[in-house]
């Protein structure tokens, strides 16, 4: 479904990015790990289409990131770190933008947003202001909004950072439904999240791949995936 | 084309929602009005020191040549501080927002980006022409017969028109260009007066300089529109700056973001 071939990313002379190849199969569940600053973010922009590489190839659903930017982004939904929004807008007329902008047909519009909404656990809200709405909310929205028009590929950068317990277990139970049918990449730090949504593990360290495997894989290897970790990004 | 009207919609209920449109006209409709009164009371007084001192002279007053054509000059010049103001977020804010990010994710491309947002800006322009069209309107009720000129008001505020979309052009180009809204509003506003101003400087040359200085001025350009003349030079020369700035935009987008 993802094929990365040695992606580079260069800011300047830094490579934030230093060629990563991976490749992804249909209904797997990706975690990108790395410390901060590991090029985990710059990964997963380009991936999107939202960033361009200083060289190499991706291949999303059969059509090149680079070369057929509009096809691929047919295809996948991204929740950026933090999800940016436009808090002067309402959830529901901030989604029906975004589904605009996705090519949702008029007829489809209102039933996929309710259909996300009710998905993300937003149809309480769906008519407050969106800069009024807690953290919590705010991720979800960053979330039901990656998943209108129903893309194969779903990008996730940490997609539970700065939520409460409570939420975060909703978060998570919430991508672990998604990922049943869709193929997902999601970056984090949180290590406990990677057992737990994840059937696949990468660790980027200094814009390199450290290690790519199986979760159970490198359990057998390593003993535990904080061993892998520590292992892999040791200086 | 949908795409386009997604980015112009989301563009206007922002600015509608949020006080910038409100005060952008707000301060527009203070302003102009003022000139307003200032230029009918000036009319004023000229027709009734001429009444009681050379009657004669009273023929060469209008209200077209004495009042409308300063006014449209001087709306003109209340663009070139209001603009800024409606320009500055275009883009800034959706890059330090970070908004653009969830933009580059969808299938969109950088010129319906750029012309769903020049729409918008277009719209309050709108806004402000229907402003100043009220103006003429209010006087052709009370003057009673002896209004305004209705194709003067139509050249005036088709010249107003032209300039509005030069004028918003060069502000989203800037807007394009930076993260922070106040750079983009003092270096729109800038480049604005600099454009408004430059005519003034043809005066102190001669030959080719003064008739190139006068060329690239935009106050010699509306003149034209304000006394009630459709010179397609001017036309020619606000569509070209809109049609350049919202080009370079795109690039600009396509430069930064979309690549």
């Amino acid at each position: 479904m993802i094929e990365v071939v040695d992606l580079v990313k260069r800011y300047g002379d830094i490579p934030a990015v230093a060629g990563i190849s991976f490749t992804v199969g249909r209904g797997e569940t990706l975690a990108v790990l790395g410390p901060n600053g590991a090029g985990k973010t710059t990964s997963l922009l380009m991936l999107a289409g939202a960033l361009a590489a200083t060289s190499g190839r991706a291949i999303i659903a059969g059509y090149d990131v680079f070369e057929q930017p509009l096809e691929v982004k047919r295809r996948t939904g991204f929740m950026p770190e933090a999800p940016p929004l436009y808090d002067e807008l309402s959830v529901f007329a901030f989604l029906s933008f975004i589904g605009r902008l996705k090519e949702l047909a008029r007829n489809d519009l209102a039933t996929e947003i309710q259909r996300v909404l009710s998905v993300c656990g937003l149809t309480d809200v769906c008519k407050r202001r969106i800069g009024n709405l807690s953290k919590g909310y705010r991720q979800r929205i960053g979330l039901a909004q990656a998943l209108l028009a129903d893309p194969q590929v779903l990008i996730l950068d940490e997609p539970t950072i700065g939520l409460d317990p409570n939420q975060v277990a909703e978060v998570r139970t919430l991508i672990k439904k998604i990922a049943v049918d869709h193929t997902v990449i999601l970056s984090t730090h949180i290590l406990s999240e990677v057992l737990q949504v994840c059937n696949r593990a990468l660790i980027i360290h200094h814009g390199k791949i450290m290690l790519d495997d199986k979760l159970e894989q490198i359990i057998t290897d390593y003993g535990s995936l904080e061993n892998a970790f520590q292992q892999a990004t040791r200086e | 084309m949908r795409k386009m009207m997604a980015i112009y919609r989301k563009e206007v209920r922002i600015a509608f929602t949020t006080p910038v449109a409100y005060i952008a006209l707000s301060i527009f409709s203070i302003v102009a009005g003022f000139f307003f009164c200032r230029l009918l009371a000036d009319f004023q007084g000229r027709v009734m020191v001429a009444a009681q001192t050379r009657p004669l002279a009273l023929k060469y007053l209008n209200l077209t040549d004495d009042f409308f054509t300063p006014l449209i000059l001087n709306v003109c010049v209340v663009f070139i501080f209001v603009v800024p103001l409606i320009t500055m977020g275009s883009i800034a804010a959706e890059r330090r927002f970070r908004t653009h990010e969830l933009l580059r994710a969808c299938p969109v491309t950088p010129f319906q980006v750029v012309m769903g947002k020049y729409l918008g800006v277009m719209t309050i322009v709108m806004a402000m022409l229907i402003l100043t069209g009220a103006l003429p309107l209010l006087l052709a009720v009370y003057a009673k017969g002896a209004g305004p000129e209705w194709p003067s008001v139509a050249t005036g505020l088709g010249g107003l028109f032209l300039a509005g979309a030069a004028f918003s052009a060069i502000g989203l180009f800037i807007s394009s260009l930076t993260k922070s809204q106040i750079v983009a509003a003092i270096v729109t506003f800038c480049s604005l007066l600099m454009l408004w101003v430059t005519g003034w400087a043809a005066g102190d040359s001669s030959g080719l300089t003064r008739d190139v200085l006068q060329g690239i001025g935009a106050t010699e350009h509306m003149r034209n529109f304000a006394k009630g003349v459709v010179d397609s030079r001017d036309v020619v020369y606000y569509l070209t700056l809109a049609v350049f700035f919202v080009f370079l935009t795109q690039r600009s987008l396509t430069a930064r973001d979309w690549s």
